[in-house]
């Protein structure tokens, strides 16, 4: 839930329920205040009566007015004095309709006798004003509250853009690009503090990836230069025969150690630059061309392990660096042979959504991990990096590699638009 | 072959020297940019084996130097980084070859005769050895006057023999020569095994000696004296 919407939600909330209870209270008062002034009107019009009869010593004419009607009749002699108010409904003679009224009931003593006279007022027009007060109360309720809403909606999300604007910038940060962002101009002192942040914790960022970038550089520098007089001295041992079988032995180990750790090191440093997007040269590639050559390039080994091949190429041509893509079917390719049986079968088919590559094989276990770095089945002769390296290649393009198992076929497949 | 070798690690010039001086060739030394600049100002080489990452000054300027001065020494960078910016710049500004360290010696001695040999002998590009004639330009194998067939790899093969006569070759550098280091498939040297044979088998037909002798189960040598 956005920030807004929850203080929207408490604000509206809070002011509806204390406008509601105003509106209850003002109700009441008003209501109240009215039915006293009728009850004095009906009081002056009783003192009128009383006068009247005291001082001509009979009843005034039951008049009846449009809103005020006055009615007597006789009570038992004996009968206690009362005087009261109620509410009650009359029938004004005028429009012949029953109408909500106040009557006031109460006795006068004429020549000893108990006369109650009962005064009605019409309360028409006090409910007509309670009412009044009603509407404009409630208008100025749902007036308030639209506007209220309304600076929530309006005011508080342009109060809000730069921390959205910041937001955007963050997630699109990218440590690998070197420009500066700056964050839009605020008066707001938050921001301020949020914009100034971000851009320190950006920079302290970008500073550590350089420091490291120029780190993994210099060693990977530095290492291959030991590497390289360690193979050039092997090779000049080498010249200095003759040597015993044993010795010969010996000196494979260490070719085919050194060999290794110069592979590994060349790998991970390429995964590493893969990974940094560090790799330019993106061109267009006749992929076919590509897969063709390859094939070519591998039929020897394709021969040697008795694999029959099945290649199905139809064009199809992508944007990504040669030598990327070189390295991609290179290990794919490589794999196929490798973790295939003597005998099996390659199944190569490029089409526009995309390369699959398949080969019989055995079954292995680790097929969650399969793309990670370092993970190979105990007899594979590789380091474990080719698919990792295959993959960060896919990452980069946005290609997506999947591996799937089908009957003892193990399937590679590149989708080149994989949102389609 | 007068080859100037430019690399500030001692210990590997000392490998190229001792590696390239056994074949009558004369090696010279630069263990950094002033020097190198020097040399390449006064004299004139058959090739340059050119570190990038040198003490006082970037490599690729010494290639600028070069071009400058209109030399039209062969140039072979070796670096330490295996940067495709690097080698592209470096192709660009006019280097030959690009070899990345490490290497083997036998690969960089095969590529420095590459080199030379296409810039000494402009269009008529045959190497001679006793009885066996290489037209490298027409990939093809005259033995006694008559010609034999051989595959891509067999050829590819006697070439890199030939450039390291008399050199034991490691069954990892020639995989690495003729199917690319990666390739990966190093590890695996039956191929290597299957090509020599038929390529000693092709040249005993067709009357030549027998140049190649294994060795050790590390490597083969090409035995020319």
């Amino acid at each position: 839930m956005k920030l807004s919407t929850q203080y929207n939600r408490v604000n509206i909330l809070i002011s509806s329920i204390i406008l509601i209870i105003t509106g209850v209270i003002y109700y009441f008062f008003i209501h109240l205040i009215l039915t006293n002034k009728l009850d004095k009107d009906l009081a002056v019009e009783e003192e009128e009566i009383r006068q009247y009869t005291n001082t001509y010593q009979k009843l005034p004419l039951p008049v009846s007015y449009l809103d005020q009607q006055v009615s007597y009749s006789n009570l038992p002699v004996n009968s206690n004095n009362i005087r009261e108010f109620s509410n009650t409904s009359y029938l004004n003679q005028k429009e012949n309709e029953q109408e909500p009224g106040r009557t006031l009931v109460t006795t006068v003593n004429l020549n000893n006798k108990n006369i109650q006279v009962t005064i009605t007022k019409s309360r028409v027009e006090s409910e007509d004003l309670v009412r009044v007060i009603l509407l404009i109360t409630l208008g100025v309720t749902v007036i308030l509250l639209v506007s209220l809403f309304l600076i929530n909606r309006f005011v508080l999300s342009r109060l809000w853009m730069p921390f959205y604007n910041t937001l955007k910038r963050i997630k699109s940060f990218e440590v690998t690009k070197m420009e500066a962002v700056n964050g839009d101009p605020t008066k707001i002192d938050e921001f301020i503090e949020l914009n100034q942040s971000v851009d320190a914790m950006a920079n302290r960022v970008k500073q550590d990836y350089r420091e490291l970038k120029s780190f993994t550089d210099n060693a990977s520098h530095e290492m291959m230069t030991p590497l390289a007089v360690i193979n050039s001295k092997l090779d000049s041992l080498l010249q200095t025969e003759p040597f015993t079988a044993q010795q010969g032995a010996l000196l494979e180990d260490i070719y085919q150690a050194t060999g290794r750790l110069s592979r590994l090191h060349q790998s991970l440093l390429l995964l590493a630059k893969i990974e940094n997007n560090l790799i330019m040269d993106s061109q267009e590639i006749d992929l076919k061309n590509l897969v063709e050559s390859k094939v070519r390039q591998f039929q020897e080994l394709f021969e040697r392990s008795g694999l029959a091949t099945e290649v199905k190429l139809s064009n199809k041509t992508v944007i990504m660096s040669r030598y990327l893509a070189d390295i991609v079917l290179n290990n794919l390719f490589s794999n196929a042979v490798r973790h295939n049986l003597q005998g099996g079968k390659i199944v190569i088919e490029l089409s526009d959504t995309g390369l699959v590559i398949s080969n019989t094989g055995k079954n292995f276990n680790e097929k969650d991990r399969l793309f990670d770095r370092f993970s190979k089945s105990n007899e594979s002769e590789g380091m474990g990096l080719g698919l990792a390296i295959t993959k960060q290649v896919c990452i980069l393009y946005g290609y997506h590699i999947t591996y799937s198992q089908m009957n003892d076929m193990h399937q590679f497949s590149i989708f080149f638009n994989p949102e389609d | 072959m007068k080859i100037l070798i430019i690399e500030d690690e001692y210990a590997l010039y000392e490998s190229i020297f001792a590696y390239f001086t056994g074949d009558g060739n004369i090696c010279e030394y630069a263990p950094n940019f002033d020097i190198a600049s020097e040399k390449i100002e006064l004299y004139s080489y058959d090739c340059i084996l050119l570190d990038l990452g040198l003490p006082g000054g970037e490599g690729l300027d010494l290639l600028s130097q070069l071009k400058k001065s209109n030399k039209k020494d062969g140039v072979l960078i070796i670096s330490a980084r295996h940067s495709l910016d690097d080698r592209l710049s470096g192709l660009d500004l006019g280097a030959d070859d690009y070899l990345v360290k490490p290497f083997h010696l036998s690969e960089l001695k095969a590529r420095v005769t590459a080199i030379v040999r296409r810039k000494n002998f402009d269009g008529d590009n045959v190497i001679c050895f006793n009885e066996i004639k290489v037209d490298i330009s027409a990939m093809k194998i005259i033995v006694n006057d008559k010609p034999v067939i051989l595959t891509k790899k067999e050829f590819d093969l006697l070439v890199y023999f030939l450039s390291n006569k008399n050199k034991v070759v490691t069954k990892n550098a020639m995989a690495e020569h003729l199917w690319g280091d990666e390739m990966d498939m190093s590890d695996d040297f039956d191929f290597i095994y299957t090509h020599v044979k038929n390529l000693k088998k092709k040249l005993a037909e067709a009357g030549a000696k027998d140049y190649i002798k294994s060795v050790y189960g590390i490597g083969y040598k090409f035995i020319a004296t």
